[in-house]
This record gives C-alpha cells, sequence and structure tokens, in this order.
C-alpha cells in the first residue's frame, strides 16, 4: 500500500533518502493518505477543479520575466526570473496548500492543520481554507509569532486558529512536533497540510506533485519563446519551490540545476542553515532521512537564516539524493547576499525578492556574471517580498523606520483605553 | 520496609536529568525500591514527536541540564551498580531514530547489551524500516521492543507478531495528547491479541492510577507509567519553588514521594486492605 516512486529503489524512498519513520499512531493516517493519492491518476475532476481555481485564484500561469536591465548591468548571460511571488498570498506554498486541501476534501476530511515558520505556508493554507470551507488551525513557533505579527494577523483574517508552539526551539521544526501530535489524534477528521517537500512518505513525492506546476510553466514559457534554459537556480529550505521548478529537467542531463542554501552569518553551529557540501549529516528527524544539521550528540541543531523560510535543520529527501548523486548542485548565500539581491532587483527590475528567494537571486546574479551571452539562466522568485517589509526596512534603513515604528506605535491607543 | 504482597506489575518511565542529574538518580531508586518490575529510561531528543505535552517537556528540561547520549549510558551503569536487589530490575532503554541513528544503530545496541540492558524501545524505527535494528538486537542479545498502537492496522499488527519478539509495547491511545485511557473492552481484545503467540506485553500510555494498573495488567504483562511520574516531580518542584523563602534553598529529594507512588499505583500501599 506504499505509493509509488519511480526515482527510489524502495517505495518512499529517493535513492538512500525518504522512507516513513513513523511511530505506529500515525501509520494509518499516512495509509489513508496514500490511498487516496493512488485515486488522484483517474479523478479527472480533481484535476479540472484545481487547473480551474490555479487559474482564477492563484493566477496562473505566472509570468517568466527577461530581466533586461539586470542581464545588462551583470555584463554575462541572460537572466530570466520566474515570478512565482505573483502567485496569489505572495509564495508558491499556494500550489501544494491548494493541492492538499482539495484531496482533503476528497477524503472527507473537514479540519486543516498545518505547521508554519515564516508564516508563508500557514497564510496560504488559511487563505484556501477560508475559500473552500474547511476549519483551520496553524500551528506556529512562539518565537516566529513574536518576529512575523503580520503574517499571524493575515491567517486570523481568513479565520484560521493560530497555535502559539512552546516547546523546543519555538520555531518551524517544533511546529511540525505540534502539528503531528495533533494529527495522531485527530486524524478522522483532520488532513495535516506539510507546507515542504519533506516529512515521512507520502509528503515529499505528493509535495512534489502539486508544485511540479512551477516547472511545468517554465519549461512551455522557456519553449515559446525559443530558450533552451543552461542554469536554473532556486532557493532551499525544505526545498519544495526547488524540487517543483526543477521537476521537468530531473532526468535529464541538462541543464545545470542549482539549489541555495542559507548561508545565514557564517558556516559556525547554528550560524547557518545549509546542509549540503557537508555541512549536514544523515540523520532521521520528523519522519524521514535525509541530510540534517545535528550537534556532536545527535540532537537537531538550532539553525540562523534572515529569512524565517529557510531557517529549518533538514533538507527534502529528493533533494538530499539529487545532491548526493550530483544531478544538483548546491551553493550558499549569507543574509548580506540575500539583502544585496533584494536591493539589486527591486532598483533593476521593480521587483522586490522574498528574502528566501533573493538567496537563488544572488546566486543567480553571480552566474549571469560569469556565464556568456548566449547563455540562459532562469531563477524561481518563489516569493514576494511585500512580507519581508518589517525586516528589509529595518536592515536597509534602521533611522527611518524606527521612526516610523514609534511614531506609529504612538498613534495607536493602549486597547484598554480604546474601550473606554 | 516492602509488603510481602506481590506488587502489580508496572514499566515505570523516567528521564536521567529530569529534574537534574543527582534528583534523577534518586527517583531512579525510589522507582526500583518501591517495586516497579521495570524501568523504562527514555533518552531525550529534541524533536521528540510522540511525546505527551508532560514527557516531552521533561526532555527539554532533561537536555537543558546537560544530558548526552554518553551520561545516559554512565547513568545506567551507575544504576546497576547501585542495585543491590537479588534480583536486579530490568531496564529498557527508550529513544526516538533521530538519536539511535545518529549514535550508530549497531554501536547504540551494542552499549545496551555491554550494560545488561534488557530491552531497548524505537517507537520511530518499525520493523520494516527499522535500520537493522532487530538485527542488531539479536547479534548483541538484546531485545528489541516493537512498539504497536491502539487502532493499528491488522497487517501492523501481524508484522509484530513475525517478529516474534520476547516483549510487545502496546499503546493503548489512538493519538499522543490527551489524559485519560479507559481500558475498556477494545484496548482489552488488543492487549489479549497482542500477547497471544507467548510475547509479554507492555501496555501503557495515559495509565496513571492503581485502578488502571490493575485494569491493565490483568490483560498484560506489565502495564507502562510515565508521565505519572513525570506530573509527580514538576509538582514536587512547584510546590518547593512555592515554600522557598531563599532562591539559594536546596531542591527536596524526590525520592519519597516518587516511592509512595509507585508503591499506590503497584497496589503495595493498600496492605492493610482486603485479600
Amino acid at each position: 500500500m506504499k505509493s509509488k516512486n519511480e526515482t527510489g529503489p524502495l517505495p518512499g524512498y529517493f535513492g538512500e533518502f525518504g522512507g516513513r519513520y513513523v511511530a505506529e499512531v500515525l501509520r494509518g493516517p499516512l495509509e489513508e493518505l496514500d490511498a487516496a493519492l493512488g485515486l488522484l491518476d483517474r479523478d479527472m475532476e480533481f484535476w479540472k477543479l484545481l487547473g480551474r481555481i490555479r487559474e482564477e485564484y492563484i493566477g496562473r500561469p505566472t509570468p517568466l520575466l527577461f530581466a533586461e536591465n539586470s542581464t545588462r548591468a551583470l555584463g554575462g548571460a541572460r537572466l530570466f526570473i520566474k515570478l512565482e511571488g505573483l502567485a496569489n498570498t505572495g509564495a508558491h506554498k499556494v500550489n501544494n496548500a491548494i493541492g492538499q486541501a482539495l484531496l482533503a476534501q476528497r477524503m472527507g476530511k473537514s479540519r486543516i492543520i498545518a505547521e508554519t515558520g515564516a508564516g508563508q505556508h500557514g497564510l496560504a493554507t488559511a487563505a484556501i481554507c477560508a475559500k473552500l470551507g474547511l476549519e483551520c488551525t496553524i500551528y506556529m513557533g512562539e518565537v516566529d509569532i513574536a518576529r512575523q505579527r503580520p503574517n499571524v494577523f493575515m491567517m486570523e483574517l481568513f479565520g484560521a486558529r493560530v497555535v502559539p508552539v512552546t516547546s523546543g526551539s519555538r520555531t518551524l521544526k517544533d511546529a511540525v512536533n505540534e502539528a503531528l501530535r495533533d494529527w495522531a489524534a485527530s486524524s478522522a477528521d483532520t488532513h495535516y497540510i506539510i507546507g515542504s517537500a519533506l516529512g515521512p512518505s507520502p509528503y515529499p513525492e505528493m509535495v512534489h506533485r502539486f508544485q511540479s506546476v512551477v516547472g511545468k510553466e517554465t519549461e512551455s514559457q522557456l519553449h515559446d519563446r525559443g530558450l533552451e534554459p543552461h542554469v536554473l537556480v532556486a532557493c532551499v529550505g525544505g526545498g519544495s519551490n526547488a524540487i517543483g521548478f526543477f521537476s521537468p529537467w530531473l532526468e535529464r542531463d541538462v541543464p545545470r540545476l542549482v539549489g541555495v542554501e542559507a548561508g545565514g552569518r557564517g558556516v559556525g553551529r547554528g550560524d547557518h542553515a545549509a546542509r549540503m557540501n557537508g555541512l549536514g549529516v544523515p540523520g532521521i528527524v520528523q519522519g524521514y532521512k535525509s541530510l540534517f544539521l545535528l550537534d556532536g550528540d545527535g540532537q537537531v541543531q538550532e539553525t540562523h537564516s534572515v529569512s524565517a523560510g529557510l531557517d529549518y535543520p533538514g533538507i527534502g529527501p529528493q533533494l538530499a539524493a539529487l545532491g548526493t548523486a550530483g544531478r544538483v548542485e548546491f551553493a550558499r548565500a549569507t543574509d548580506r547576499q540575500a539583502l544585496e539581491a533584494v536591493s539589486f532587483f527591486a532598483r533593476h527590475e521593480g521587483v522586490v525578492f522574498a528574502l528566501e528567494s533573493a538567496h537563488g537571486g544572488y546566486q543567480a546574479m553571480e552566474l549571469a556574471r560569469t556565464l556568456s551571452p548566449d547563455q540562459v539562466v532562469v531563477v524561481n522568485m518563489s516569493g514576494r517580498g511585500d512580507k519581508d517589509l518589517f525586516i528589509t526596512a529595518r536592515e536597509l534603513t534602521p533611522g527611518p523606520w524606527r521612526r516610523f515604528l514609534l511614531d506609529e506605535a504612538a498613534a495607536i491607543p493602549a486597547p484598554a483605553e480604546a474601550e473606554e | 520496609m516492602k509488603a510481602t504482597r506481590k506488587p502489580m506489575p508496572i514499566m515505570a518511565h523516567m528521564i536521567p536529568f529530569f529534574p537534574d542529574l543527582p534528583r534523577s538518580h534518586r527517583v531512579a531508586r525510589a522507582l526500583i525500591d518501591g517495586g516497579a518490575r521495570y524501568l523504562e529510561i527514555q533518552f531525550p531528543y529534541s524533536d521528540p514527536t510522540a511525546d505527551g505535552p508532560d514527557i516531552q517537556g521533561a526532555g527539554a528540561q532533561a537536555l537543558a541540564r546537560g544530558f548526552t547520549v554518553r551520561a545516559g549510558w554512565d547513568f545506567i551503569a551507575s544504576l546497576r551498580e547501585g542495585d543491590g536487589s537479588p534480583e536486579q530490575t530490568p531496564l529498557f532503554v527508550m529513544g526516538y531514530a533521530g538519536l539511535v541513528f545518529a549514535h550508530g544503530i549497531d554501536r547504540f545496541v551494542a552499549r545496551a547489551a555491554e550494560l545488561g540492558v534488557e530491552g531497548v524501545i524505537v517507537p520511530d524505527l518499525p520493523l520494516d524500516s527499522d535500520e537493522g535494528l532487530l538485527e542488531a538486537g539479536a547479534r548483541h542479545g538484546v531485545n528489541i521492543v516493537p512498539v504497536i498502537a491502539l487502532g493499528a492496522a491488522p497487517h501492523r499488527v501481524a508484522l509484530v507478531h513475525e517478529a516474534r519478539t520476547r516483549y510487545i509495547y502496546a499503546s493503548l491511545r489512538r493519538g499522543i495528547t490527551g489524559s485519560h485511557t479507559d481500558i475498556g473492552e477494545e484496548n482489552i481484545a488488543f492487549m489479549e491479541e497482542l500477547g497471544s503467540r507467548g510475547a509479554r506485553v507492555l501496555a501503557g500510555f495515559g495509565v496513571a492510577t492503581a485502578e488502571q494498573v490493575r485494569a491493565v495488567t490483568g490483560h498484560a504483562h506489565a502495564a507502562v507509567v510515565g508521565s505519572a511520574f513525570v506530573r509527580a516531580l514538576r509538582a514536587l518542584e512547584q510546590e518547593a519553588d512555592n515554600a522557598k523563602a531563599d532562591p539559594a534553598d536546596h531542591d527536596p529529594d524526590p525520592y519519597g514521594r516518587v516511592r509512595a507512588l509507585v508503591e499506590r499505583l503497584t497496589g503495595l500501599e493498600a496492605r492493610n486492605g482486603p485479600d
């Protein structure tokens, strides 16, 4: 009853990575999900409905922009940007959230739970639950709630219940643990929408499938313009935007596929969230085997990135396998470099990258500089940067931003006074 | 001081370094002296996906107080040395896949064997993808204890039977969170089925009273009691904090409280009662 997967020797595996390492309480819900996924191939109604929502609600296809000014400024390869961040709710996350929410409805579930770090996946999930009329609970680390207040507000605006997670490091990975716990008790009426291409099988392959729309679109948009890509670049936290973006080319030898991880403040322990190129070690965490950042005693290490969406200790198992096999190359961009890319593309293209996606953006700039003008580099701007206003404005213009916030705070009466 | 009556068999759960190292030694002592049939010693882990909130919190505290896997083995070694009872209390080590895998499954099991550990429990290494755990157990002479949960599909239960292990760990509840577990018909049938081929069934999750222990041990080899001890230790800490005039006052010895609880759970305390 395991899900199908052609790339690995065993069902649910990608090379040595993946699998389903869960306590028995979670086995039943995962097998139920396998069964539901097995029915999807022949469920034409499902794909028709998903296609309509993609067009009417997400706003697909998202554009492929020729970054003409950037290309000229960088002086090398022609640079294209897949503007995935123009998707409704601001990032690629919605592709997966909608696919899984529709699947949940097919399975007769009336309640959705999800974890979120930066809030993008939680926001996409809350939005689609509002649209489909599903009850929605979002688990979010207390630390993330504190630093992502705007997204908490949005989720609540969509009618979701946002539950603060106070265990562990009180960030994304702890929110995953809490959601798994909820699901173990509630799976009779509840579906858990994991936000990235990781977790126990069948999540990695399911999320990949729902995100592959990004790559398929890009392929046909390039084809329409008679272009052959030489390098594709995407940021990698868990890796759902990257795996979806790379999807059509995974079984081919070209183009080069480059994943960019969070280099944070440096390569010291706890200073970054990069698992590839020797920084991570094989481990089994949160139900799947992959490469993780662990401390010397095997405990999961705390990570750092300016972008909350990349601030996670594990990488999706399929990307780990593709990286180990050499099909996908991995690079790192630091916090500073990501901010530099945000400024660069804002200035040259009138496009604001999310901090996560800007890690890919920085690497794309580097590649465009060094490759020749007859070559084509495509970077996935998986999210747009509006959500990062409170981080980028503080970093780039601290003085005026501080004054603005102080004035804003002063203008709001304390709640007790407001009621009087 | 022990009553002559036979205590009801429980497997008492504890975490080294909770509330801290010295007091966790006292907890272990109290559990053994109080008549626990088995000890389940959990090695805490940063991401314990199948722990309820009480045990998760205790594990996090133990990590903050300095637990390491090496210190965990040292804890077990000193427990072995300090156990003067004629029949040493069998010890089980419980840990999550993440921790066991990171230390090397074979090495982990080998170390358990060296220290005379009776069994190793890894709830998220199921038998069909156990990374060689069962084989390592056979190689080193340590029981690997598969975990199965109420409501598991028949093919999962069959997998456990086929492994022919000496012990089976049964979770009597479908979920992880929540407080009380009713020992009703469904649970009784589950325990009987698991024990039907001769395996010793260790059954628990939400078992916290002598009545529950009695109900479980009527149908299983032993009742697992976990968060009840964690909660008792938490309560003791809370009381001590409230009573402290000076923060430098010593933390109380948990021995008395824990021993009383074990005796209550195993029915020893009611030695003046009928039968």
